[in-house]
């Protein structure tokens, strides 16, 4: 992709700037929900799009990045851009635990079971640890701030969010154009050849397993300030099938894909109204229907369209 | 020792559970030299192979690479030492294109450290640097042309041409061949031939290779080291191998 | 340590790993025909629980013609499953396949959140509720009509296998699908087959559970846990391994919820399949190691 269409992307930001100026409060929350799930999205498919490996343990780091943003405002009464970057530490340690059994080898089936429980397990916790989270009922998170200025508003918290979806799109994209990048794929393909090559493929693992985790778990931390109250429900494996269909319908692999899934998976549940179980029978079928017809996500529609919309790191 | 032992292995072995794989052998690689292991199926060849690579480890005997022992290093770590290998077959990436397993075989000098990349520019100039070495080893080795193409595309004759251009991308002065021949048309092998001693001629790098093609083995080989039940039965330049009573009956008596 | 107690969780182990046990047998007879996990599966026996309802309490139709119906239904839901959704991508990638499956499971707990969502549905027993005491052990009916239906499910599992003609194709063909399509097995058909088989193995699962516990349309996500939990510590793709992990999850947790802490019968379901797999992969009776890299 030529620079000239890369610098282009940073026009999007731009674009969206004035935007809040046109939305009403419901619809400004709706496009903030869309924003958060961006990182939410590219942490995910990093892992399993880019490296290849089943790791269904998603939601372990969005809720644990929750739960640290809200409970280091909850209890320690610190302010919200202070909770952002542990919430990001959380997920990366998180996500570095959920690494440990692939790097002894267990991949497939095993893997997402085991990422699929220690997801589950966090869950959990959150239940239990009442006198921390609140256990069942919940916790209110206090409003946030950023550096004294009271994000008490959607349309405040739309940029302090749009910033901090920025940084992460900039630096995940550099990485995935890296040799690391390169190398993440290289162990997707076939990891005793990328071993060969001098590729130190355990620590690449790790890294991968800890980029993604942080980013989901600095989604998570804005989540908590975007709904306001926090309780275990919002990260069970209904949550799980939301954030696969984002990474299935965007596109595996590809950062766009991952973005074009949020924008799309939180948009469209507002075109028809919401009865219990109605997401999930959505998703799931949206799910089927994306695998048997179009397996390689939107991203995949957009490549034919134009290379310039290809990331250079999405296979095809 | 002298310097230019560049792979000295003595008295290797390496056992499958009940079963020995490999049987106390002992050779060595020089600088600028080619050494074949040849043998019948099941002689140890491979595990041989891939106890000096690092993906089987031997239980016992010494494997010393420059003078540094390395049987239990893993095989990133002995790849990164400079003994570099190719795969008899399914070692591409076949989803990557030829350009890119180049890259990768670059990856240990594309210079672009971790934080690095998050700020300036210097990622994308190594990136840069990195794919105009590889176009140019690619075109040296006449697949400069099908460099943009997924290396699961291509014939068999390239990919092996890909993936030896992969593992020379370091410089290596070990370079581990298994069976880089098989599937070969004979014009194939005559180019096949000729690279390798070129390799190892011009440009003193030590060679071993597995290798069933008796002829390629007799045209190219310094030394043949021939193994028989997870025994080194001969280790010695082609003609005398060619002679050698314990050789002939090694294959008869699998025949 | 009261041990006096260890009699009676023994038997309310046993009782709850009878049922773990049919659920990761289903499990287990859907990964052997097609070395593929059904992540849906634990919705699949939901969807059998409330099949029940639907047909017994719903249609009027007596309890064991309601039973038929629903394993019936899921059969032809776990065929139907296999030959028109996972049978055309089973040359893809694994992630795809996982996905297919645990999407299909997905719609089927949203089909039943929409429906049933607000309520939950009474247990409703077709036997009379009893209890029996032997000494200071209390069994109850509950206990005895499981643990009797399900050995019975299981003698007649192993006399099918072992006896019957049909039985030698289906174990022929766990071992070595290749060798029974050359011998003119219709190996596709086997497959949806099986995935028919075991979802209807995993509704007689769910039956059971239509008739101790309250339904909720989130039981598949713990059913799935569960049967997970016992595949793991049996052996993954042993059948009888994955009856043995069974009935040992039940006991475990019964165990250790009385003797370590409660938490442990909420937890445990999560934590072996974590630890048996980073400590003793194939479990207690795993033939082959797990995929390795």
């Amino acid at each position: 992709m030529s620079r000239v269409t890369r610098r282009l992307f940073w026009l999007i930001p731009l674009v969206l700037v004035p935007v809040p100026l046109l939305l009403n409060p419901y619809q400004q929350y709706v496009v903030n929900t869309a924003l958060l799930y961006v990182p939410v999205g590219i942490g995910f498919n990093l892992v399993v799009g880019n490296l290849g490996l089943l790791a269904f343990s998603n939601v372990a780091y969005f809720g644990l990045g929750a739960y640290t943003s809200g409970v280091l405002m909850a209890h320690l009464g610190l302010p919200w851009w202070l909770t952002v970057i542990p919430a990001g530490m959380v997920g990366g340690v998180a996500g570095s635990i959920a690494s440990i059994p692939a790097l002894r080898g267990v991949r497939l089936f095993y893997l997402a079971i085991m990422t699929l429980a220690f997801g589950e397990l966090m869950r959990w916790t959150y239940i239990r640890w009442e006198v921390l989270t609140g256990g069942s009922m919940g916790m209110a998170v206090p409003t946030a701030s950023l550096f004294g200025w009271s994000l008490d508003t959607d349309r405040r918290r739309f940029y302090a969010f749009l910033a901090i979806v920025v940084l992460i799109v900039a630096t995940t994209d550099r990485l995935l154009r890296s040799r690391f990048g390169r190398a993440f794929l290289a162990i997707k393909d076939n990891e005793i050849a990328a071993a060969a090559m001098g590729i130190p493929t355990d620590r690449y693992i790790v890294l991968a397993f800890a980029w993604g985790g942080a980013v989901v778990g600095l989604g998570g931390a804005m989540f908590a300030i975007s709904v306001g109250h926090l309780s275990p429900i919002s990260f069970d494996l209904t949550e799980l099938i939301r954030q696969f269909a984002i990474i299935m319908v965007g596109g595996l692999g590809s950062l766009t894909g991952g973005i074009i899934g949020a924008v799309i998976i939180t948009a469209a549940p507002q075109v028809f109204t919401s009865f219990p179980g109605f997401d999930e029978l959505v998703f799931g079928l949206l799910i089927v229907l994306v695998i048997l017809f179009l397996p390689r996500g939107l991203a995949s529609l957009l490549a034919r369209a134009h290379p310039a919309f290809v990331d250079r790191y999405y296979r095809d | 020792m002298t310097d230019a032992q560049l792979l000295q292995l003595r008295d290797v072995t390496v056992r499958f559970g009940g079963l020995v794989a490999v049987d106390s052998v002992s050779f060595s690689v020089n600088s600028g030299e080619i050494c074949a292991l040849i043998g019948p199926n099941g002689a140890g060849k491979t595990t041989l192979f891939n106890a000096v690579s690092g993906n089987v480890v031997a239980d016992s005997g010494s494997i010393l690479f420059r003078g540094e022992e390395i049987r239990q290093l893993t095989p990133h770590e002995i790849s990164a030492r400079g003994a570099r290998r190719t795969f008899q077959n399914g070692g591409l990436f076949r989803d990557l294109t030829a350009l890119e397993n180049v890259l990768v075989g670059l990856h240990a000098q594309v210079a672009s450290g971790f934080i690095g990349l998050l700020f300036g520019n210097r990622s994308a100039a190594a990136e840069a640097a990195a794919t105009r070495r590889a176009r140019e080893l690619l075109e040296l080795m006449g697949v400069g042309a099908m460099a943009d193409q997924k290396a699961g595309a291509l014939s068999g004759g390239q990919q092996r041409m890909v993936e030896i251009v992969r593992a020379l991308a370091t410089n290596p002065p070990l370079l581990l061949l298994d069976e880089p021949a098989v599937g070969l048309a004979p014009q194939a092998r005559q180019q096949l031939a000729a690279i390798i001693r070129t390799l190892a001629r011009e440009r003193g790098i030590g060679i071993l290779l597995i290798e069933h093609a008796i002829e390629l083995v007799m045209s190219v080989a310094d030394r043949v080291i021939v193994l028989n039940d997870g025994r080194k039965v001969a280790d010695a330049p082609p003609e005398q191998v060619r002679a050698d009573r314990a050789v002939l009956e090694a294959y008869l008596g699998h025949a | 340590m009261m041990l006096s107690l260890l009699p009676q969780l023994l038997v309310s182990g046993i009782s709850s790993g009878m049922l773990y046990a049919l659920i990761a047998l289903s499990m287990t007879v859907v990964y052997r025909a097609t070395t593929v996990v059904n992540f849906g599966h634990g919705d699949m026996v939901a969807a059998g629980a409330y099949a029940v309802f639907v047909f017994g309490l719903g249609f009027g139709f007596p309890f064991l013609v309601a039973m038929a119906l629903a394993i019936a239904v899921l059969f032809l839901a776990g065929f139907a499953t296999q030959r028109f959704l996972m049978q055309p991508i089973v040359a893809g990638p694994h992630l795809s396949l996982a996905m297919m499956a645990l999407a299909v499971g997905y719609t089927i707990r949203g089909a039943l959140r929409l429906e049933w969502g607000t309520e939950t549905l009474n247990p409703s027993r077709p036997y009379p509720q009893d209890i029996y005491m032997f000494g200071n052990v209390v069994i109850t009916t509950d206990d005895v009509v499981i643990c009797g239906f399900v050995l019975l499910l299981l003698a007649a599992l192993f006399l099918l296998l072992q006896m019957t003609p049909l039985g030698k194709v289906i174990q022929a063909t766990f071992q070595s699908q290749r060798g029974a399509a050359l011998v003119g097995i219709n190996v596709p058909m086997f497959h949806a087959l099986m995935w028919g088989g075991g979802a209807a193995l995993g509704a007689i699962g769910g039956v059971m559970l239509s008739m101790i516990t309250p339904l909720t349309p989130d039981l598949g996500q713990w059913t799935l846990v569960q049967g997970f939990a016992a595949m793991t510590l049996g052996g993954f793709g042993s059948l009888g391994g994955a009856v043995a992990g069974g009935i040992l999850l039940g006991i475990t947790e019964k165990l250790l919820g009385f003797y370590a802490n409660t938490v442990f019968i909420e937890i445990t379901g999560y934590l072996v399949p974590i630890l048996v797999l980073l400590l003793r992969p194939q479990g207690l009776f795993g033939r082959r190691a797990i995929v390795r890299v």
